[in-house]
C-alpha cells in the first residue's frame, strides 16, 4: 500500500499524525497554493490558507497536503 | 531551509544523554509517557530509550491516530465502500486496519472501489473528476489532520461539489489524556507532548496536566535530540520541584497554536458527545463530527451503516499498549501471529503504532532474547 512518498517503515506524508517541513518553490495567492519540495526534490502542491502570506523559500510544516505551521528553523528532511 | 543533520548530531546526543544521567535519582524509578505515535517512531527508529538511564522508562500513548479507530468504524467504513457507485477514499494505513470481517484492503479485492490518497484535496479531486459518482473520504486523525478536511469541505462547498462526502472519524487529543490519568492502571511522572498537534491546538490546552494532576508536559519535535532534550527538560522539571508546561519544539509550536485552523474547524465541525477508542472505551467529547451546516457532506447520514460495536479479537491487546499498561513484546501475539505483514491488532498496522515501530526497528529481536 506504499505510494509514490511512502516508506514501507518511515510511512508516508498522510499515514501518521506527523507533519513534514517542505520549501516553497512557488506560490498562487489567488487559488491559496503552494508548490513545494522535500529534501530529496519531490514535488507536491499545498494548501496555504492557513499560514497565508507565504514566500518562496521558507519551510512549511505540511500534513495531509495542508501547511499548518511557518517553520523557519525546521528541517527539511 | 535547515537539513536533518544538526538534529541528529552523535556529540549533542550524547551530552544530552549525560545530562539526563546527572538528574536522576539512582533509586527513583521514572515512567514517561509519548503521547504521540510519531515519537514512538522517533524513539526507536532512533534507539533514543538505549540512550537512557535504565531507572527511565519511556511508554507509549494513545497518539497514533490509526491504532486507536474501534473496529466497528472499520465495518461501517467497509459498508459504505460497498455501496453501489461509491469510491471511498482513505489514508494508506487506513486500508490495512483490520474489520470484523476483513480489511478495506480486502473489500478492494473482493470488487468495492477503495482508494488510497494522500490528502482530503485528492479525494475532492477525484469527486470532480467522477461527477456521476460518490466519493467518501474515511477522515481519521488527531487535530493535525482535521484543518485540512475541514479546508476541503469548505472548498468543495465553495465549489459546489456534490457528489463529495465525507465519514468523520476525526479525535481530539486531550479527553484520552485525561482518561488515562484519571485511570488506576498508570502510574505516571511525566509526559512528552504531541509536536504537531500542538502547532494547531498550541501548548496551552496541557496546563490542566501540571494543575489538575501534578505531571510536568513537554511539547516536542520528531527528531532524535528534540526527544532527548524532552527527556532531559521532564527531568529537570522534577529535580528542581517544579511541574509546568514547557515547549521544547518552539522552532515550530506558538504557545497558542494555529488560530485560523482553530477557527476552520470550530466552523466545519461538531464535538460527538462520546466516542469509541479501541482498548480506551468509550470517552467524552472526544471526537468530531461534521457540524449541522455540512450536513450534506457528512456520508454517516447519507449511508445507513451498521454502527455496531465490535469486541477486539481475544488475542490482541493494543488496549493494554495503547494505555502504556504493557510493552509491545508482552503482548501474547506480538511478532508471531501478529506482524506487520499480518496484523491482528491496530498497533501493528502503522509504523506509528508501538508494536509496528519495535518490531521494524529490531526491538522484536532484543527483547524475545531478554523474555
Amino acid at each position: 500500500v506504499t505510494g509514490e512518498h511512502c516508506h514501507p517503515t518511515d510511512g508516508c506524508i498522510t499515514c501518521g499524525d506527523e507533519a513534514v517541513a517542505l520549501a516553497v518553490l512557488a506560490v498562487d495567492e489567488e487559488r491559496g497554493l503552494a508548490l513545494c519540495s522535500d529534501g530529496e526534490g519531490r514535488h507536491t502542491t499545498v494548501e496555504i490558507a492557513l499560514v497565508a502570506p507565504v514566500r518562496c523559500g521558507e519551510a512549511l510544516l505540511v500534513h495531509a497536503g495542508t501547511a499548518i505551521a511557518h517553520a523557519p528553523g525546521e528541517a527539511v528532511a | 531551509v535547515k537539513y536533518v543533520d544538526e538534529f541528529r548530531d552523535p556529540q549533542l546526543g550524547r551530552a544530552l544523554a549525560a545530562e539526563v544521567l546527572s538528574l536522576v535519582e539512582p533509586d527513583r524509578h521514572y515512567k514517561l509517557m509519548e503521547v504521540c505515535g510519531g515519537h514512538t517512531h522517533s524513539i526507536y527508529k532512533f534507539g533514543i530509550d538505549d540512550l537512557l538511564p535504565e531507572n527511565v522508562e519511556l511508554v507509549h500513548g494513545p497518539g497514533c491516530p490509526v491504532c486507536v479507530i474501534p473496529m466497528g468504524r472499520v465495518d461501517d467504513g467497509i459498508a459504505i465502500a460497498h455501496q453501489p457507485g461509491v469510491i471511498f477514499t482513505c489514508f494508506g494505513d487506513m486500508l490495512r486496519i483490520p474489520g470484523s470481517d476483513g480489511s478495506l484492503l480486502e473489500a478492494k479485492a473482493a470488487g468495492a472501489d477503495v482508494r488510497m490518497v494522500y490528502s482530503p484535496l485528492d479525494a475532492l479531486r477525484i469527486a470532480k473528476q467522477n461527477p456521476d459518482r460518490d466519493v467518501v473520504f474515511f477522515a481519521i486523525g488527531f487535530e493535525t489532520t482535521a484543518p485540512s478536511t475541514a479546508l476541503t469541505l469548505l472548498r468543495a462547498r465553495a465549489e459546489g461539489v456534490r457528489n463529495f462526502f465525507c465519514m468523520c472519524n476525526h479525535v481530539t487529543i486531550v479527553p484520552p489524556l485525561r482518561a488515562l490519568l484519571d485511570s488506576p492502571d498508570l502510574r505516571l511522572d511525566g509526559f512528552i507532548g504531541p509536536g504537531h498537534v500542538s502547532t494547531v491546538v498550541g501548548a496551552r490546552p496541557f496546563e490542566f496536566i501540571p494543575a489538575d494532576y501534578g505531571k510536568p508536559l513537554v511539547v516536542a519535535g520528531f527528531e532524535p535530540l528534540d526527544v532527548l532534550q524532552a527527556v532531559q527538560m521532564i527531568l529537570r522539571q522534577l529535580a528542581e520541584g517544579r511541574c509546568e508546561v514547557e515547549n521544547q519544539y518552539t522552532r515550530v509550536v506558538p504557545y497558542e497554536g494555529n488560530t485560523r485552523a482553530l477557527q476552520v474547524m470550530a466552523e466545519v465541525f461538531a464535538l460527538r458527545p462520546h466516542f469509541e477508542w479501541r482498548g480506551l472505551g468509550f470517552i467524552s467529547q472526544s471526537a468530531l463530527r461534521l457540524s449541522d451546516a455540512f450536513a450534506d457532506f457528512d456520508a454517516e447520514l447519507r449511508y445507513s451503516v451498521p454502527g455496531v460495536r465490535v469486541a477486539d479479537p481475544k488475542a490482541c491487546q493494543c488496549g493494554e499498549v495503547l494505555k502504556g499498561v504493557i510493552k509491545p513484546f508482552e503482548c501474547k501475539v506480538f511478532g508471531t501471529a501478529c506482524t506487520p505483514e499480518r496484523p491482528i491488532g491496530t498497533c501493528m498496522v502503522s509504523p506509528e503504532g508501538a508494536c509496528a515501530a519495535y518490531y521494524n526497528y529490531g526491538r522484536f529481536a532484543r527483547e524475545r532474547t531478554l523474555v
